[in-house]
Order: C-alpha cells, then structure tokens, then sequence
C-alpha cells in the first residue's frame, strides 16, 4: 500500500478505544490508532515526524508515542502542572507547552528547560509556532495575544527577563484559538475569541488588519494555505467561511446566487473545537463537541463524512503524513530525552561567567556524503554531455576534455579491478 | 391772383445778404461749458510697472531706496513697502525673493527706527507666505538672524529677538532645522568664551562664562529673562518638530495616557454584512501576491535601532556637548536669581516674581534639554549622564530651598524714575504672564525625578536626601484638599509615577498613590480631572503591574480596584463617559483574575445587574455589552444574581443579541456545559444552572405569574372549550424578543450531556410552576410548545400531566393564531411551536382530537373548530399523524355532519369536508400502491 499524502489525526476526550487516530482523508476510514489515556484540547503535536505528543486530560504529564507503535513510551514527560495547550516547533528542535499561566520552553535535544515565560494573568488556551519557527504566538484566557520571538527567549542571558515582541490586546474576552499562517516572520495570525470576533494581525508589525464581528463566540480558527478564507467555528455549530479577497478577481464564477447559506457549513450541533484545511485548500476537517469530525467540501458547503467518536472531539488535524507513520520497521533518528522540570542553573552559571557562545545545531541536519557509485553516476552523465557536445562542438577543447574523461575512466577501471579482486579473495578464503 | 400768389409763397427764397453771418440750427449745440477737475490724493495710480503708493513709487523704486544712506528714506522704504503689500497681497509671493532679502539684510541697521519698520514688515510678510514658500529663503533668513543674534551692538541684538520670536511663531519648522547654529546663539547673548589662560584655572566650568553688562537699559536678570525665555520656546519648536520614532510615545502632559494608534487602521466587519454582500473584504490588495508595503518589521532588536544614526542632536552625544555648555550657565544664572535670599536667610524660599519667572524658564530648558533624543534608549543614556555630571549641582542649588514661595512685591519696592520704571513692565509682557508658585515647583519636581535611576537599590540612600522633599511637597499638594487644574495635576501625576517606577519600595509607593488616592476621593472634582487620575490608576495597573511587584503588591491600588464597582452603581446613567472608563479599566482587571476586584464585583454584583435601575440597563450599548462579558470572569454565580440576569434577559431593556450572549456566558460557566477544563471550584451550581433557564425560558417570574391570575379580563382573551387557558396577550416586542430568547435558550439545554435527566428537571419544573396556573401568557405557551419537542429524548416518555397541559397550550395557541393578524413573524413563531410540539411529542395529537367535543360547543365555535381542523389536515407532514387518529377524526366529522344534517351546508363545513376527503383519499391511494408491491 502506497502512504497517503495527508492523514486525518483526531483524538477525543473519552478515550475508551484510543487516545488518537489517524484516518484516510478521502473516505474516512481509520488507518491506526494509537492506545492509552485520552488528550485535552490543542495538546496533539507532531515532533520532527517520528513522536507524537499529547498532553493527558487533567494531569500533569505527557503521552509520548512513536509514530510507527500503537502502544506509548513508558516514558512520560512530566510538567510542574497541567498542560492545557502544546506544540512542537516545525524544524522539531523545540517544545512548548502552556502550564497555567507560564510557557515552558523545552530543547528537544538535550531535554533542557530553557525558559519559563509567566507574562500571561491567566491560563494559557492555545499557543502555536510559525512555519519556520522563529516566532510563537501565546494566547490565553486574559484576552492577551503575545508575539515571541524564539531567538530573545532562548538566550542565556539571565539577567533580562524575555519579553513578547509584540502584545495584543484588543479582544476583550478570552482567546480560544490561534492560527498563524505561512512566511514566517511575515506571517498573519488569526485569533478567535469569545468576544464574537476573530482578528487577523501581523506578525511583524503587529498591527491588527482585519476584525470580523459574528452573533455567537468563535472557538476555532483556521486560514486556508492561500489565505484567501477565513473559516470560524462558531459556539452554535456552524462553521463560518469569510473571503479575504474580492471574488471579482476568481475567474471561474459559480452562478449559485448568493444566499444566506451560502458562507455557512451547517451540520454539527455543539460547538466546534477545531479546524483545519488541506494542503490544496478544497477539503475542511471541523471537530465539534457532539462527537463528530466532519470532513467538508469547501465549493459547495457539502459534508463529504462523519466520523463518530465516543466523546467530545478535543484534536482533529489534516497533516501530511509522515514517513514513518507507516512503517513498522522503523526507528526515530535520535531517542527522546528526559525533559527537566527546572531551569538548569549551571548552565546559565557558566554562560554567565565565561562569557562564551552557545552553538546548538539540529541532529542530523548536515547532508550525508554522496556513495562512490553515486559519484560514478554523475561523472559517467558528465562524459556522455561531453561527448554529445564534442559531435556539434570544436574540436581542440572536445580534444582536452575527452582525453581527461579518458584518463579518468582508467582510474575508475583500476579501481574497480582491485574492489573485484578483493572481493573474489574475500569470498575465496574459507573460513 | 390768389392761385398764383399761393404758389409764390410755395417756393419762397431767403435771400442771403452779403457780409452778414448765417443763422444758427435750432439743434445746434451750446459748446460753452467749462469743467473742473477733482483731486484724490489716496487714489493710486499705475504705472507701466505696476501699482505704486501714495507717494508715486513703485516696487523697484521702494527696493531701491531701502540702500538709502539716509535712515529717514529707508524707513520710509519700508513703511510704504508694507503699504503696497497690504493693498495689493498678490504682490507677495511674486517678490517673495527680493523683499525678504533685503528685509533681513536690515535686521543689523544701525538705525532702531529702521530695524523696528523690518521687524513689522517681516510681521506682515510672515503672515501671507506659508511655510513651504519660505524654506527656499530660510538659509539667508537665519544667516541675517545669526548676524543679528552675534552683533556687537545690544540694542540689535534686542531687535533679534523679536525678529526671533516672529519666526517661531509662524515658521517653527523652519527654524528648528537650524537649531545647531542657533543654539550657539543663543550662549552668546548670555555669556561670552572665556579666555584660554583662565580657562586652565577654572577647569570644572564650561568654556563660556556669564557676561555683566552695564549699559543696558534693563538689568541683567530681565535680560536673561528675556533670552532664556525665547531660548525654552525655540527649544520647544524643535521638539515638537521632531518625529517621533515609533514605540516612543510622548510622557508630558495630557498626552501622558493617550491611547496609542496603530499605523495600520483595521477592517471590521460584521458577519452579516458580508453574508448579505454589502461590503467586500479587501484585505489584500494584491490577494496577498506582495507582502505589505508598510511592514515596519526589522530583524534587529529594538535596542540598538539607534546605533547607525548619527543626526546633529538626535544622539546623546550631541546633547551632552550642548548641554555641557548650557548647564553651568543655568546655575549661575539660578544662583543670582536666589542671590537677593541670600541675605534673609530665614526667607530664602522667597522669591519676587521675575526671580520665580527666571527660575521656571531654567527649569523648563531642562526639561527640554531631555527631551532632544527621540529614542528611549538615548534618553537613558542622557539622563545617565545628567546623574553623573550635574547631580551634586541640582542638590546643591535647586533641593536647598525647595519648595519655593512668592515673595511679597510691597517689601522691595524701591524707589525708581520713569525711564526703570516702564522697562519691568516690559519685562513683564515678554514675560508672557506671572509665573505660579506652584508651577515652578512642580516642574523642579519633573527635573529632579528624571535623575533616579530605574531600578537599581543600592544608590537609593544618596537620593533619599533630596527625593524626601519632593515626595513631602507632593503629598502635601495632593492631600491639602485644594482644587488642581488638569495642566498641574497632569505634571504632579507624571512625577508620582516615575517616582512609583524608580524607587522599589513599597512605603513610597503606599505612601504616593495615598496622596493621589485623596485627590480621587475628593468632591465635586470636573469631568477632567477625574477623567486624569482615573486614567493614572488604570494605566499604573495595566501596564505596570507585571514588571514591578511592589505595584502589584500596593494596597491603595488593590483598595482603588475594589472600589471601582461601588462607583460603577453609584454613577448609574449620570455619566456614561466616566462609567465606560471605568469599565475600561474593571475588564482588564478581571481578566487577570485580580482578587479585590472580582471580590467586589462579587458584592455588588446584584446591584450592578438590577433589572430596574442597574448599570447593564442604563447604560448604552457599549457599556452594557462590557458589562455582559465582565459576567465571564465573575467567581462565582449566587441565586439571587441569576434572578437578577433572567429578569434582565426577560425585560426588554438590553437587545435580544445582548440577552442572548449573556445566556451564552452564562450556558460556558456552568460545568454542565462541558466545555470548559476541569476546576475544582464549580462557579454555577447545577441547580443554580436549570433554575436560571427555567425562568428565562418562562420569561415571568412566579411573583408576576401570580399577579397575573387576578387580572382583569381586558386583556385576556376569554376562555372557552376551544381555549382551556385565558392567555394574556403580550406586545409584539416583547412577544419576538422572548422568541429570540427561547431559541437561545433551547440549544444550550439541548447541548447538555444527559438529556433524559434535563428532561425530567424541566418537567417536573412545569408541573410544579405551570400546570395550574389559569391565566397564561401567550410567550410562555409558545416558550413551552417550543422547548419540549427539542428536549425530549426517543426513550423517556413524558406525564399524563404534562401532556394535559401541553394540549391546553397548543389548543390556545391554535385559537390564538386564527385571530392573530399583527405580525407575519409572530404567526410563524406560533405555528412553528404548534406544529413541532403536535409532530415529535407522542400521543400530544391525540389528546388535542379527544378534546374536540363537538356536543359541548356553541355555534359560535364551531367555525373555529372546522378551520383548525383544516389547517391540520393541509399540513402535509402531519397527516400522517392525523390518519393514525383516525378514529377520532372520523367521530368528530361524524358528529359536525349530523349536528348540521338538517340545514343547509355552511361554506367552513365544506371546506372541511373536502380537505378531510382529500387526505383520504390520498391516503387510502399510498395504501393501494403498498399493497401492490
């Protein structure tokens, strides 16, 4: 069976089957699932695509499973309180997670807990990374929206207490749901709120663009990948789809009129906890609390399938699919680290003092070398363009050139006459 | 004869002698007129040039003659200059190049009549030509200004001045841009360079050293009066000229709490507005292909956005240079001022008036000098270098007799001639006006609270030598009682704030915001100045709490918080504008769970929310919708204050989108809802929770419910068989907005978890509320009809009871509609109740026919019977119900016929007949067909 492009993951708050899911995007059948505990709301992270995170309902700890098992780690990360929002960074290096009214900020390669951010006076509800995590953007329930900037908190002075780059504070009720959007710093962030608006700011400047009004507090938000729509979950059910652009500019006009119902995905009964739209933008995945995940048809408002779950859906993401989520065989690169609970003193004590830099890099990111028959590869296309030219080309440096490929295909043919000999007296020699 | 003598006189000839003249025309013309000519001396009149004045000269004769050698000639140059341009003000900018260059060039006349003729027609030119047409000349302005400023001679540089103080009234931009060669300027008319040999002995001075003159005609202090008074004005010029740079907001005045604009103005939109497609969203106007143009994002910290600027005066370096030079000239200048105290040394508080003046023009170049930098940081790094360098002077000088009192005029009045006498009162106009006491002691506080440093302890016992009488003088100004205007009080504000941010402690701090407290506390305080320290409070809590404990921590602010709800009940609708700040301020403060404020909240919170005189009643719309979602952050939800939110929901007094949204936060704190995370302290009570929507879906409370059985009969309709219950009409407001209520209310009991159980709770609330009541409001009929069906689960059956009384509601209901004929949307909203309730709750139908007794009703009722009949069989989803009472059905068609067997048919009893013989019909048809397959 060929891998998916994009997956469904979904978790629920009863837990009795499965903790989480992951279902196929076009039919909705269920692919796996992964056992134990259930996970609270906007707490189901990806990281690096080989763990999944999910904070535990009501406790102070975090399911760990990989991707490739059913069944979780016995390693559980546990956190000074209860987590009520997490997320990875996209490049896999960070973790954060929002624990009453602080940010624990956490390296993935070491299990350091680099910084507690308590600048919010209330609960967190929702924190979420850029797309190139350089920025994160915090919300919580004191109507505060804070911009970081990943590279001022981590630092390891400690004299200077980080501060958010930018505060926004124009909603007047608690912020339910974060969306930033693509390029990076650049980006625009969409928050919801219970104050019956969602507000689109940006990032850089963090000035507020847009602030849309609706008749019932919005308790999701997501942009689709174009940011030409904007689509709320609404308290009452319904799904609310605002265009950001004119629609003079699409070319293909439908000639349904434009009625009420037209803005409107109408289905679910409660309140919707969560949405997400694929990566062309044509399907829209809802997560409500009557226990349904929906999957939308973003043209015409249909509802393609329903997946019945046995509790109130707290997660429901399309995600592309990672590599290893299919293949049972396969290990994460690294193993995952204990995560402190503390800030490490000593470390911050001998930055201090010295005064030196510290150079963190991700694992595994450099390039692996290229193998010898690789190399061969590309010589050999390098003699065959050569060749090719020297039929249309002048003859003196189509002379030069051949004769240096011909001197090193020589070499190349010595070399692979010693591998072959030291092959056969390898095999040759009895044991 | 007589034929040929009439013919002869025909043809009569005059006979012309010679020599003798010819007679004169009768229209001839007498040409013997003599005229006389009337001198205007005013008239002008035009030469080939163009207008000229009374005196015949045109514009290059006047420009010409203002070379003169005689000083009469050029003032008389320049006085029909202003004459020419005055009746002709076109010829303004025409000549704009030419007459201020030769005006300016005149500035250094040895002539004062000359000078004063430039220095008005500069006036009057000033006022014509805007400034952008004057920056081309500006250059060769200031050059003739410096020359002027620089001159040997006094009385020229006493006409600089007022040649200085026309330009900075109607072009400060312009002169502002000069200001590193007019600053420079300004120190010569004070003081001259000191010599290089006494410049080795007298290192710590500045290079420059005060000048005593005298032979002027004004003394040395109201000379320099004069000068600094036109140097504080110009240094404010180029403040206010300067832009400033973003994140730095202005501190000085009113403009201290001044909200803070984005540059990007926000698109709001509400969401039917762009479901109708009244307005297109135009976020983008590029669809987001090009990132946005006024993006002011850059990768650098804000720290060091100033480390590439070098501008002249934009750094600290540049004010430090300048203020190196300035500063000692300053307290020299101080030191003379306070000289005459010197000898009473038991009054040396005392100063005359031109002293106190002297005094607050040093103190506001000061402040100024400060305020150069645009930057934050720099103005750190400034005020750093203030500390360092000036401290021990400011001490030394400023704190000795702080604070500073007016002296009594009569004690010194000395005697004086006339030519003394006019030139103080001179002084005293340039003055502007007499300087207060308390002015000048409020802008000494300013300057000394800029030299603490923030936030470091241990220089904190150095300060507390001279920072203790500026914190006595400022509790006493607040706590004496007497009234403060709003410029003074805004002063006094700022000192106490950066004192509350700089000294880390906490007696201080109790100790100043109980000074300000008093002046909050006080009566009879204007619109402004309650506005001003409401703002104090509010922004000392907002921004200030996180980044210093000793505010957070500070029990005046904690007892202010707690005390803005018993002002919000207090106020009422006598201020909206107050009470929307205040609001402003208890919203943020309960979202971040402050204790004294939600306490208080919690006390008054009955008040706040009466549904006869509270604030969410009597406010506008704004406030009532802040005062909706401060109910979010409440701790917890009493009986009593759920009464108080249904009567408010019930009342018509706030919107149904606002009564709806407070059901809503009231439905989210409830952990029935679901929805929120798991807490230990439960606000809403389960009991609380049902009670609340019982009431609210009622929309009467029991005491007006049993109000309602003794009421008369006009407002009833009365009852009869085929309306069990008297139903009290309600207005047509009322009745729709209580239908947008219900609405509300049913989906947030149908979200629930366990329906059974809710079910139960609300029938057995019926049972005990309703059922036996006679007088019923129509809403509450329409309210139950409504609720039910949605509530009901597959599996639960409902009571004999409440089926009873669910078929009374729908049988005065079903009369109800065939009488109503005011609104469509009311009949919808009762027939959409009706015919729910008769489709989903089970054996309701039946129960409905059973009362059908067609032997029991007059003739009069019949009709009322037949068409509600008919109006169930044409619904095409009931008909199915209908045929599965058949039997019924069949009995009362059967009675209605026989009743009327003998008679002729009545045109409702045909009606009837044909739709009953329809829906048969059809019927036994789909029976047919079943039967085939």
């Amino acid at each position: 069976m060929s891998a998916p492009v994009e997956v469904v993951l979904s978790a629920d708050s009863a837990g009795q089957l499965f903790n989480c899911a992951v279902y196929d995007p076009h039919t909705g059948s269920e692919f796996l699932s992964y056992r134990g505990g259930n996970t609270s709301s906007r707490s189901l992270t990806i990281l690096n695509g080989e763990y999944i995170l999910g904070a535990q309902l009501g406790k102070n700890y975090i399911n760990v499973w990989e991707i490739q098992r059913k069944d979780q780690l016995q390693q559980k990360i546990v956190c000074p309180g209860i987590v009520t929002c997490l997320c990875a960074s996209p490049d896999g290096l960070y973790v954060l997670a929002g624990i009453a009214e602080a940010i624990y900020l956490w390296e993935v390669s070491t299990g350091n807990l680099l910084a507690i951010l308590s600048r919010h006076f209330q609960d967190l509800s929702c924190i979420k990374f850029t797309d190139d995590s350089s920025h994160f953007v915090s919300g919580g329930k004191d109507n505060l929206a804070f911009i970081w900037n990943l590279s001022s908190v981590v630092q390891l002075d400690s004299s200077r207490t980080p501060e958010p780059r930018h505060i926004l504070s124009r909603h007047s009720l608690p912020i339910t749901d974060i969306h930033c959007g693509l390029m990076g710093p650049q980006a625009r962030v969409a928050t919801a709120s219970l104050d019956q608006t969602v507000k689109v700011w940006e990032i850089s400047s963090g000035e507020m663009l847009l602030s849309v009004l609706f008749d019932v507090g919005i308790m999701s938000v997501t942009f689709d990948p174009c940011e030409y729509f904007l689509f709320c979950g609404g308290s009452d059910g319904n799904i609310f789809q605002v265009s950001l652009c004119s629609t003079s500019l699409s070319r293909d006009k439908t000639f349904q009129s434009d009625s009420e119902g037209n803005q409107v995905f109408k289905g679910h009964r409660n309140l919707v906890t969560c949405l997400s739209v694929s990566m062309d933008g044509t399907v829209l995945l809802s997560g409500s609390n009557d226990e349904t995940v929906r999957m939308w048809d973003v043209q015409s408002k249909q509802c393609i399938w329903t997946i019945n779950h046995r509790g109130p859906v707290t997660n429901a993401a399309i995600i592309p699919a990672p590599a290893n989520m299919f293949l049972s065989d396969s290990h994460p690169a690294v193993p995952l680290p204990r995560f402190s609970r503390h800030l490490n003193p000593s470390e911050q004590g001998d930055g201090t003092g010295t005064g030196g830099m510290s150079l963190r890099l991700g694992a595994n990111t450099q390039e692996p070398e290229g193998t010898y028959l690789e190399k061969a590869e590309e010589l050999y296309s390098l003699m065959c363009a050569v060749t090719d030219k020297s039929v249309f080309g002048d003859g003196e440096n189509t002379k030069v050139r051949v004769s240096e490929l011909e001197e090193e295909v020589r070499t190349l043919k010595k070399i692979n006459k010693d591998l072959y000999e030291f092959s056969t007296q390898l095999l040759t020699k009895p044991n | 004869m007589s034929k040929k003598r009439k013919r002869q006189d025909d043809f009569q000839k005059t006979k012309l002698k010679v020599g003798k003249k010819k007679p004169k025309a009768d229209n001839a013309t007498n040409v013997n007129f003599r005229s006389k000519s009337i001198h205007l001396p005013e008239q002008l009149k035009h030469g080939e040039s163009g207008p000229t004045t009374h005196r015949h000269l045109d514009i290059k004769d006047l420009l010409s003659q203002l070379h003169h050698f005689n000083s009469n000639v050029k003032q008389g140059a320049l006085v029909g200059l202003r004459e020419l341009l005055s009746a002709n003000p076109t010829m303004v900018e025409l000549h704009a190049s030419v007459v201020l260059s030769e005006v300016a060039a005149l500035f250094t006349d040895k002539d004062g009549s000359v000078r004063a003729a430039a220095v008005r027609l500069l006036r009057f030119v000033a006022q014509c030509i805007p400034s952008e047409r004057v920056a081309p000349f500006f250059p060769l302005l200031s050059a003739h200004l410096t020359c002027a400023m620089t001159h040997i001679s006094e009385a020229i540089q006493e006409e600089a001045l007022r040649v200085l103080d026309v330009l900075l009234e109607h072009y400060p931009g312009l002169l502002s841009q000069r200001h590193t060669v007019l600053l420079g300027n300004f120190l010569e008319l004070i003081s001259q360079r000191r010599k290089s040999g006494t410049g080795q002995d007298k290192s710590g001075k500045g290079s420059y050293a005060l000048t005593v003159t005298t032979n002027r005609s004004v003394t040395a202090q109201q000379w320099r009066l004069t000068v600094l008074l036109r140097l504080s004005n110009f240094l404010q010029a180029v403040v206010e000229e300067r832009p400033l740079e973003e994140g730095v907001s202005s501190r000085i005045g009113l403009g201290m709490w001044a909200v803070e604009k984005g540059l990007v103005t926000p698109v709001d939109v509400t969401w039917e507005e762009h479901v109708n497609g009244q307005g297109k969203i135009q976020l983008f106007e590029n669809s987001g292909a090009g990132p946005t143009s006024h993006s002011a994002y850059r990768l650098r910290p804000d720290s060091k956005s100033g480390a590439g600027m070098d501008k002249e005066l934009c750094s600290a370096e540049t004010v430090q240079g300048f203020a190196a030079t300035l500063v000692p000239l300053l307290l020299e200048i101080w030191v003379e001022a306070a000289g005459g105290g010197r000898v009473q040394t038991d009054s040396g508080h005392l100063l005359s008036a031109e002293s106190m003046a002297l005094m607050f023009q040093i103190l506001s170049i000061l402040q100024l000098l400060r305020r150069m930098t645009p930057q934050r940081d720099q103005q750190d790094v400034l005020d750093a270098w203030f500390r360092n360098s000036y401290l021990t002077d400011f001490k030394q000088h400023f704190m000795k007799n702080f604070p500073y009192g007016l002296l009594e005029v009569a004690r010194h009045k000395k005697k004086a001639d006339g030519k003394r006498i006019k030139q103080p009162v001179a002084a005293g106009v340039v003055a502007g006006s007499t300087v207060e006491p308390l002015a000048v002691n409020v802008t000494l506080c300013q300057v000394m609270v800029t030299l603490s440093l923030r936030g470091q302890d241990h220089v904190a016992a150095e300060d507390a030598d001279w920072l203790g009488p500026i914190r006595v003088f400022i509790r006493e100004t607040l706590s004496n009682g007497s009234k403060l205007s709003s410029k003074h009080l805004a002063a006094l504000l700022e000192v106490v704030w950066r004192m509350i941010v700089t000294q880390r402690s906490r007696v201080v701090t109790d100790e100043l915001l109980q000074a300000v407290y008093v002046q909050y506390q006080q009566r009879n305080l204007s619109v402004n100045v309650r506005s001003l320290l409401l703002r104090f409070f509010s922004q000392l809590y907002i921004q200030e709490h996180q980044n210093h404990p000793h505010i957070a921590r500070s029990r005046i602010l904690a007892r202010w918080l707690a005390s803005l709800p018993v002002q919000l009940v207090q106020l009422g609708s006598r201020n909206p504008q107050l009470s929307a700040q205040l609001l402003e301020t208890v919203q943020p403060a309960a979202a971040r769970g402050n204790k004294d404020l939600l306490q208080s909240l919690q006390k008054n919170a009955c008040s706040l929310y009466d549904p006869q005189e509270g604030c969410v009643v009597v406010l506008p719309v704004e406030s009532q919708k802040r005062l909706v979602q401060i109910l979010h952050f409440l701790p917890e939800f009493p009986a009593e204050l759920l009464a108080c939110l249904s009567e408010v929901c019930n009342t018509g007094r706030v919107s149904a989108s606002l009564a709806t949204t407070l059901i809503r936060t009231v439905h989210l704190r409830s952990p029935l809802s679901g929805c929120s995370s798991a807490s230990q302290d439960v606000p809403l009570k389960d009991v609380d929770y049902l009670s609340f929507f019982f009431t609210t879906l009622t929309g009467f409370s029991s005491d007006m419910l049993r109000a309602l059985q003794d009421k008369d009969e006009d407002d009833l309709l009365a009852a009869s068989t085929l309306s069990p219950l008297s139903v009290y009409t309600t207005s047509l407001d009322q009745f729709l907005h209580h239908w947008d209520v219900v609405e509300v209310v049913c989906h947030c009991l149908d979200t629930l978890g366990s329906r059974a159980q809710c079910f139960d709770v609300i029938q057995n609330a019926i049972i005990n509320n309703l059922a036996g009541l006679v007088v019923v409001p129509d809403c509450v009929c329409v309210a139950l009809l409504r609720c039910v069906p949605r509530l009901l689960d597959v599996n639960f059956l409902p009571s004999d009871t409440l089926l009873h009384f669910l078929s009374d509601c729908c049988l005065s209901m079903l009369s109800l509609l065939l009488q109503l004929e005011q609104s469509a949307r009311k009949r919808d909203a009762v027939w959409e109740a009706c015919f729910a309730a008769l489709s989903s709750v089970p054996r309701l139908l039946r129960l409905v026919l059973q009362s059908f007794r067609v032997l029991d009703l007059c003739e009069d009722e019949l009709p009322v019977l037949a068409q509600i009949l008919s109006l169930l069989l044409q619904h095409t989803q009931l008909r199915n119900h209908m045929m599965a009472n058949a039997s019924f059905l069949q009995h009362i068609i059967q009675d209605l016929t026989h009743y009327y067997g003998g008679e002729s048919r009545e045109q409702w009893l045909i009606d009837l007949l044909y739709c009953y013989s329809v829906t048969l019909s059809t019927h036994r048809a789909n029976m047919g067909i079943r039967d085939i397959y």
